[in-house]
């Protein structure tokens, strides 16, 4: 007996084979069907006759099989240059925006690098060691030198604006004020 | 009867005499010229009024065709009538004659689109920022040109200026790119090469297709590294020979090269400057070496280039001042291969403080240097080296046996117009037959 050949390609591609898997709201596109040949099927077919096609399902199946490229478009000389200098001016437009952005990233940046260096030349009291030489203050008590510094470049501890790792967000932060101090109330203190 | 074709699928039913047409048609457009054509084709039955008889007195205005303009036909008719009676078809689109018979001439830059016009109004704002800039910096660089320095920070300030400088111009051409109108004109061909625009766009032009045929010709030939050891083109040339343009590397017929050529050397840079052409004949045949030698078929000097004044008539160069050795007619004798001439345009160096060029002194050359004033064995390279030339632009011709050739020879007083050349035979190895299993 000889085997009947495979029908799956013939059911992956043939449309007259896919109406059972088509739901039921798309049935009224089964009746328009692809023909075996691509000659226009005019001869011997009444007007007005055969299944009403939907024009909404027509244009939606077109542009489901729309292929990737698209078709090209042919401009006049003086449709061609208007185009072209819409898309001079789009893209100028982008650039602007784009290098706006750029600069006020570039300024963000720097004020945040000119804060941190600050802090690092900052002791306790807020001097720097020329500051202090400058006031004639004694050099030997600033051992804390940087220390917001540090705190602020620890990444894995306390807070932070992204919060990662295992820091917490800065909006649980406290504040940097100078009251009330690090060291709270001491309730015994005598004089 | 004329049908607007823009009618499209409704034409039928103005062409239609059954129904009663008391109601007015409208077409698509609403000016008059096109509403009073349908109006005409509506009514096929009133025949047009006769003409007027002629007579002796006055004659018939009515029998000469209306003179269509080639612009402005838009029906079939119409462009019938323009191709029959006047000779000439109709410019552009039917769509596009059209619009301009129904609106005034609107200059491009204000046609009324609207995302046009704000894109206009964007790049506007962009160049006068543009200007501002340009303003700028010719300000900055005549203040840092007034500015004193020491002696050993001069070469500091020197490539300042030259990169302000390079900065300014970079400027400028950015200014006018994005101008639709400034495109236009250069496809045209219209465009000022005085402009740096203009010219940054030629030479973009020039580079993205010649350029590379030209360098694909004498890479492919050998003219490089044979005569010159390297090249980078920076000006575009043409040869013409008798009024015809010569592709590079094509055949010229050695009766069309008798005469001297005509080139058109373009340089993209601004500014005068003086050229040197040489024409170098790289493949002599010498016999006694069994290889080949150089000629120079040509050597002038001193020859003023603008990037708008571009033509030299190499005949029509100053013998005394200019004209090392005068043009010597292209020839390849019968049996020898194909002679490759190449034209080599050569910048003279500039003067001590920068603002000419040097020229050469052609007379002093022609007596004092024998090395550069004769014909056979003349080597570019030193003739390069000796006078701190630059080359800038090659270009290539080929001439081989034919026709003309010995009549060529004779008038232009060169010996060996009988002369072919042929091959040396090249006896072969005695064949030696070896006795093995192998070699039956």
């Amino acid at each position: 007996m000889i085997k009947a050949p495979s029908t799956s390609l013939l059911r992956a591609f043939s449309p007259l084979w896919r109406a059972e898997s088509v739901p039921w709201v798309a049935r009224g596109c089964i009746a328009q069907q692809v023909h075996f040949s691509t000659a226009e099927q005019r001869m011997a077919r009444k007007k007005g006759m055969g299944p009403k096609t939907d024009m909404r399902i027509t244009l939606i199946r077109y542009h489901l099989q729309h292929p990737l490229t698209p078709r090209p478009l042919r401009f006049s000389r003086t449709r061609a240059l208007r185009h072209w200098t819409i898309h001079r001016a789009w893209r100028l437009y982008q650039n602007k925006l784009r290098l706006t952005r750029q600069l006020e990233l570039e300024r963000q940046y720097n004020s945040m690098n000119a804060a941190c260096e600050a802090l690092r030349l900052m002791d306790g009291d807020g001097l720097t060691q020329e500051e202090r030489s400058k006031l004639g203050a004694e050099i030997e008590g600033s051992n804390d030198m940087g220390r917001l510094y540090r705190i602020a470049m620890k990444k894995d501890d306390g807070v932070r604006a992204d919060a990662v790792g295992k820091g917490v967000p800065i909006e649980y932060a406290r504040i940097q004020t100078e009251t009330p101090p690090r060291d709270g109330w001491n309730s015994a203190w005598t004089r | 009867m004329p049908l607007d074709r823009r009618a499209g699928r409704f034409a039928r039913c103005i062409q239609c005499t059954r129904h009663d047409r008391s109601l007015p048609v409208r077409s698509f457009s609403t000016t008059a010229p096109a509403r009073l054509e349908v109006l005409d084709s509506q009514t096929p039955a009133e025949a047009a009024p006769p003409p007027p008889a002629a007579t002796a007195d006055t004659p018939n205005p009515n029998t000469k065709p209306r003179a269509r303009d080639a612009n402005t036909v838009s029906t079939p008719a119409a462009e019938g009538q323009l191709l029959r009676n006047q000779r000439t078809t109709p410019v552009g689109s039917r769509r596009r004659r059209a619009a301009i018979a129904s609106t005034g001439s609107i200059p491009f830059s204000q046609l009324p689109y609207q995302c046009f016009q704000e894109a206009r109004a964007f790049l506007q704002v962009d160049r006068q920022e543009k200007l501002e800039h340009i303003r700028m910096q010719r300000q900055r660089i005549e203040n840092l040109k007034l500015r004193a320095v020491p002696p050993q920070d001069e070469w500091i300030k020197e490539n300042r200026i030259r990169d302000m400088k390079h900065r300014l111009e970079e400027t400028k051409i950015a200014a006018d790119m994005n101008d639709p109108v400034v495109k236009r004109r250069f496809e045209d061909g219209e465009g000022d090469l005085n402009k740096p625009i203009y010219r940054l766009l030629a030479d973009r032009q020039w580079r993205a297709y010649r350029r590379k045929v030209l360098v694909q010709r004498i890479t492919t030939m050998n003219v490089i590294p044979d005569v010159l050891p390297a090249i980078e083109p920076i000006v575009s040339t043409t040869l013409t020979f008798a009024g015809k343009r010569v592709q590079h590397g094509d055949f010229v017929d050695s009766r069309v090269s008798e005469l001297a050529p005509s080139m058109t050397i373009q340089p993209y840079d601004k500014g005068p400057r003086l050229y040197t052409i040489a024409v170098v004949n790289p493949d002599v045949p010498d016999v006694e070496k069994d290889g080949f030698g150089y000629r120079c078929h040509f050597l002038a000097s001193n020859i003023e280039i603008t990037p708008t004044s571009t033509k030299v008539l190499l005949h029509k160069l100053q013998s005394e001042t200019q004209v090392v050795l005068p043009w010597l007619p292209a020839y390849g004798q019968m049996g020898a291969p194909y002679q490759r001439m190449s034209v080599f345009i050569l910048e003279q160096p500039k003067t001590e403080d920068g603002a000419g060029f040097q020229r050469l002194d052609a007379a002093k050359t022609r007596a004092e240097e024998p090395r550069y004033s004769r014909r056979e064995g003349f080597n570019l390279l030193s003739f390069v080296d000796r006078f701190a030339l630059k080359p800038v632009g090659v270009d290539l011709f080929r001439t081989k046996w034919d026709e003309g050739t010995a009549g060529v020879m004779q008038r232009a007083g060169i010996q060996g117009w009988d002369v072919e050349f042929k091959r040396k035979r090249v006896e072969p190895l005695p064949y030696k037959r070896l006795a093995t299993v192998r070699y039956r």
